[in-house]
């Protein structure tokens, strides 16, 4: 215990040796001079290797005494003890010895340790030196290098050649016999010189840019002279207008139509354009004088030319309102979603939009009637619909049965053979139909008007029968060949019409009206009497038993229109089913007899009355009367009239019957039957007045 | 225009046909004057098309009806309105056909050109007999042209004739209701046969007109007004009465059958006893003509044809029932 302790307090002198040993023996040098024990400087004096021995000796020793103490302490005795002690104490001192060794070990050991860092750290020193020395070479290489590749501003400026230089400069700047010489002064003469042109050429500039500034003052004075002008001119046109009209030169007036006419679609502008044309070459024919008010045909512009404007609005404005559309759409929709319905009526009022303008046209008749026509353009289907009205000069009085023959629908109906006006005649519009479940044009044709075919002529539109056209083509050759013949037609298609609509009057009453100049065609005196004339349904005329032959032919369509008229003499009645083909009277009625008289005679049981039709259908060339032909109706009805009275009086006397023949005859007749089939006399001669057989 | 055209088409009608000598065309002649020739082998054949059953070539023939056709081995000839035109069945196809000549009986009356309803050839004597609305049966010679003789009796037109082969005696047919029998070496009439003096077969509401007449030697079809009556020739007795109501236009003797046809759609078949073994529909209302072709150089073709009120001549492979049409 005595040695642990003492360990322990040995080793705590060592290390406070270690550190402050220097400051502590600096002041125990001070204050115990020559009385501490140093052990550094006994470090340096002994020797290692002499120290190892040691070492090792004293370890020997040791191992021996505790050997020994081994021993003595195994026998035991009491001798022991104080043999023991004895080596106990030896023991003690050779521990001390070891002690101290280490001691030294370790001082040894510090000093090196101090030796090496300090060489270390002077190592060190150097190197950063020569580091830094290596730096500054290579910062002063960097810096030559920099100078030497130095350019000067003054090269970058392409100075003008040499030989340039020398013509040009003056030579109190060129200096030649010092530039020659010296290029450093040459390229200063040089700089010189540079600076001098440029300065003369920016005094240019400057003088140039207010010359510029001057002139444009100038346009602008001008400019706003001429500006002021244009009221002036304006104010003059309008101060003129009286004398215009005074003089029947309406140039502003069909300036102006000229004007709305440039924002018409192409099709109406054809139409525009070759109407006005006719119309002026009409009036010339007709009177030599210069052109008159009231031409027969005059040429308008309806409608709003604003809208006709909006429709070609610049394509960034459109796409501006599509967003602001859409994001409109997307809030409605959210609130609350249109039906599948109202979208697809939507989407066919878009299809079958018109555009805002369109033409009308007046065409006036002999008689002062005015047909009225107003043509439309349906931008998206690319075709033309018409509507017409017919006004009269004087009121009329419409009689029952001619209800449909002036009316808008029906009066232009197959103006050209075949032209009913009720189907598209763009085939490609089939198409766009059944995007939006349109099945035909003819549910909308009484709003948007007819499309005939002469209309799309007009327009200068052609359709080929075969494939759909994508695009367009307004021709105005094919309107000016059609202008002519269909304006004829019109004004024949209202005029028989007209005419037609004053006979059914009087035909309502019971009289056929016949003009003095058809006289000759019938005898003096006709007994039988028109009783009836009434409109049927073409319904009804197809379920007539005597008619189906006519039905059958084909020539009893739904354009036609049907009236029954009835004949009476005595106790015969005669039913006549009549066709009207809408292209009267280039197209003849056609009439279907049917006789109650002794029985039911028709077509199929009666030759005779198979004649009679024959008579006033096939032969209605001669009853067509003077040149426009209007009197062909009444015409016939009135032969009718004459051949049933023929065909009565003729009839062969019953034997059997008893009592005189009902209808005595009147007529003469050369014989009274010819032919296979015993036919009657049923043509008349004029003037001598008998009947005879064709 | 098309209108005109169709009503011409519905109000035609056809009153003659006759077969050429080859037995392969059919000549149907119409009331605006117009003759129209098919081809019956086309149409008969099996490759026949819609086009077959148009006529081949059709070209104005009479300014009037032509109410009587009669094939000679060379040549068809056609009346109607007082003229008797000729015309060479082999140029006949050939367009812009001129006839090869004409003639005119000579009538006594200026006033109205009377028609020709009904022409028989007489081949042995080559004689050509017409009559119609005269009241008189003129004959031409076929070799010279000329009129030889005219036989008048008739008080009324005549409508139809029939030739008694055996002693050669022609009959004839008229408005006024009498059978005429003519002598035709002696030129004079022989016997008459008043039918609607008989009360079995007169039917007053009728009238009394004889329209058709057709002879086998020792009997004698007729009818029109009065009823369709079979008559023994010698005795002047209708020995069968025919039940048909609607007068009668047409009638002919075929094989043990009486062939008929008038006013009606139908073609009828009657036996010898009087019973109707057959009505065959045709297509037009009323039938004014009927023609059997039995010429031996074409069998192939051998059938009846109907044509009357209207623009279609029907044609009957098999008399029960109807093949086709032709039709104008």
């Amino acid at each position: 215990m005595s040695s642990e302790s003492s360990k322990k307090r040995k080793p705590k002198v060592i290390r406070s040796d270690g550190a402050p040993a220097e400051g502590k023996r600096t002041r125990s040098d001070t204050e115990q001079e020559g009385k501490c024990y140093s052990e550094e400087a006994e470090v340096d004096l002994r020797d290692p290797g002499r120290d190892y021995e040691l070492y090792k000796y004293t370890c020997q020793e040791l191992q021996r005494l505790m050997a020994e103490i081994q021993d003595l302490k195994s026998r035991g005795g009491k001798d022991a003890a104080v043999e023991i002690e004895d080596r106990r104490i030896q023991s003690c001192v050779h521990f001390m010895t070891l002690k101290k060794l280490n001691r030294l070990a370790h001082i040894r050991l510090k000093k090196g340790r101090d030796q090496t860092h300090e060489a270390k750290q002077k190592v060190d020193a150097y190197h950063l030196q020569l580091q830094n020395l290596l730096y500054e070479v290579m910062h002063l290489q960097k810096e030559i290098t920099k100078c030497l590749e130095f350019k000067s501003k003054h090269e970058e400026i392409d100075l003008v050649s040499l030989e340039e230089f020398y013509k040009e400069a003056p030579p109190d700047i060129s200096k030649a016999e010092v530039t020659m010489g010296d290029p450093h002064q040459q390229t200063l003469a040089r700089l010189d010189w540079e600076l001098e042109q440029r300065k003369r050429l920016a005094e240019k500039y400057r003088e140039c840019l207010s010359n510029k500034e001057k002139i444009l003052k100038e346009i602008e004075v001008k400019k706003e002279y001429l500006s002021s002008l244009q009221p002036r001119l304006n104010s003059i046109m309008q101060a003129s207008l009286p004398v215009q009209e005074y003089l029947f030169m309406p140039f502003d007036q069909a300036h102006k139509q000229y004007e709305t006419a440039r924002h018409l679609p192409p099709p109406l502008y054809v139409l525009f354009v070759q109407a006005t044309a006719y119309g002026q070459a009409c009036a010339h024919r007709k009177s030599s004088q210069p052109p008159r008010q009231d031409k027969m045909l005059s040429v308008a512009i309806e409608g709003s030319v604003d809208e006709a404007k909006a429709l070609f609005k610049p394509p960034e404005d459109s796409q501006d309102d599509e967003s602001d559309s859409d994001a409109e759409e997307e809030q409605t929709t959210k609130r609350r979603r249109p039906t599948l319905g109202v979208q697809l009526d939507d989407k066919r009022k878009e299809m079958l939009k018109r555009h805002p303008l369109s033409v009308l046209l007046d065409l006036k008749c002999k008689d002062d009637s005015v047909l009225h026509l107003t043509f439309y353009y349906l931008m998206n289907l690319n075709i033309m619909t018409v509507k017409a009205k017919v006004t009269t000069a004087t009121e009329l009085i419409t009689p029952i049965s001619a209800g449909d023959l002036l009316s808008p629908d029906s009066v232009l109906s197959c103006l050209y053979p075949g032209d009913h006006g009720k189907k598209t005649p763009n085939p490609a519009n089939q198409y766009q139909f059944d995007k939006v479940g349109i099945l035909t044009l003819r549910d909308y044709v009484l709003d948007l008007g007819h499309p005939y075919l002469w209309v799309q002529k007009l327009g200068g539109l052609h359709f080929p029968k075969e494939q759909p056209q994508h695009t367009v083509i307004t021709d105005h050759s094919l309107s000016a060949s059609h202008m002519e013949t269909t304006m004829k037609l019109l004004k024949t298609r209202v005029q028989s019409r007209l005419a037609l609509h004053k006979q059914f009057a009087s035909l309502e009453h019971g009289i056929v009206p016949v003009t003095s100049d058809c006289h000759y065609l019938f005898p003096a005196k006709v007994v039988s009497r028109l009783v009836k004339w009434v409109t049927i349904a073409h319904e009804d005329y197809t379920e007539l038993h005597f008619t189906k032959d006519i039905v059958e032919a084909g020539l009893a369509g739904d354009t036609n229109l049907y009236y029954m008229a009835l004949v009476e003499r005595g106790t015969a009645k005669l039913q006549a089913a009549v066709v009207l083909n809408p292209g009267y009277s280039s197209i003849p009625p056609i009439f279907q007899l049917c006789l109650n008289w002794k029985g039911e005679k028709t077509n199929n049981n009666d030759d005779n009355i198979r004649a009679m039709e024959s008579e006033v259908n096939v032969c209605f060339k001669e009853l067509c009367g003077p040149r426009p032909g209007h009197q062909l109706l009444t015409n016939q009805l009135q032969r009718l009239c004459v051949l049933l009275d023929v065909y009565l009086e003729t009839e062969s006397h019953d034997d059997s019957v008893e009592g005189p023949k009902e209808f005595p005859q009147e007529k003469m007749c050369l014989r009274l039957f010819r032919g296979p089939s015993r036919m009657k006399p049923f043509k008349y001669n004029h003037p001598q007045g008998f009947f005879s057989h064709r | 225009m098309e209108v005109f055209q169709a009503l011409q088409r519905l109000h035609m009608t056809i009153f003659s046909q006759s077969v050429s000598p080859c037995g392969k065309f059919l000549a149907a002649g119409n009331n605006y004057g117009q003759i129209a020739i098919f081809s019956l082998s086309a149409a008969l054949s099996s490759e026949a098309k819609e086009e077959s059953k148009k006529p081949m070539v059709t070209f104005q023939a009479h300014d009037g009806p032509v109410y009587s056709m009669v094939s000679t081995d060379r040549h068809l000839l056609s009346a109607g309105d007082g003229e008797v035109k000729a015309w060479l069945w082999a140029e006949i196809l050939k367009k812009g056909c001129k006839e090869l000549w004409r003639r005119q009986p000579p009538y006594r009356t200026s006033l109205e050109v009377p028609e020709i309803n009904a022409l028989l050839l007489v081949p042995k004597e080559n004689l050509l007999i017409l009559a119609g609305g005269d009241c008189q049966l003129h004959a031409m010679d076929l070799e010279t042209g000329t009129f030889m003789w005219a036989l008048r009796g008739h008080t009324d037109y005549i409508h139809c004739l029939a030739l008694r082969e055996r002693s050669p005696e022609v009959l004839s047919g008229g408005e006024d209701g009498a059978v005429r029998l003519w002598d035709l070496r002696t030129a004079k009439e022989v016997q008459t046969i008043e039918v609607y003096k008989h009360e079995e077969c007169s039917r007053p509401h009728n009238g009394r007109w004889i329209g058709c007449l057709a002879t086998d030697s020792d009997w004698m079809v007729c009818g029109g007004g009065p009823a369709l009556t079979l008559w023994h020739l010698r005795s002047s007795t209708p020995t069968t009465i025919f039940p048909m109501r609607a007068p009668q236009k047409h009638v002919t003797f075929y094989q043990d059958l009486i062939l008929s046809a008038g006013q009606g759609r139908c073609v009828n078949q009657w036996q010898l006893s009087g019973e109707l073994k057959a009505q065959v529909p045709g297509s037009s209302p009323g039938l004014l003509s009927l023609s059997l072709n039995q010429q031996p150089a074409a069998p192939e073709c051998k059938v009846l044809t109907a044509a009357g009120n209207s623009c279609r001549v029907d044609v009957f492979t098999n008399l029960g029932y109807r093949a086709f049409s032709l039709s104008f």
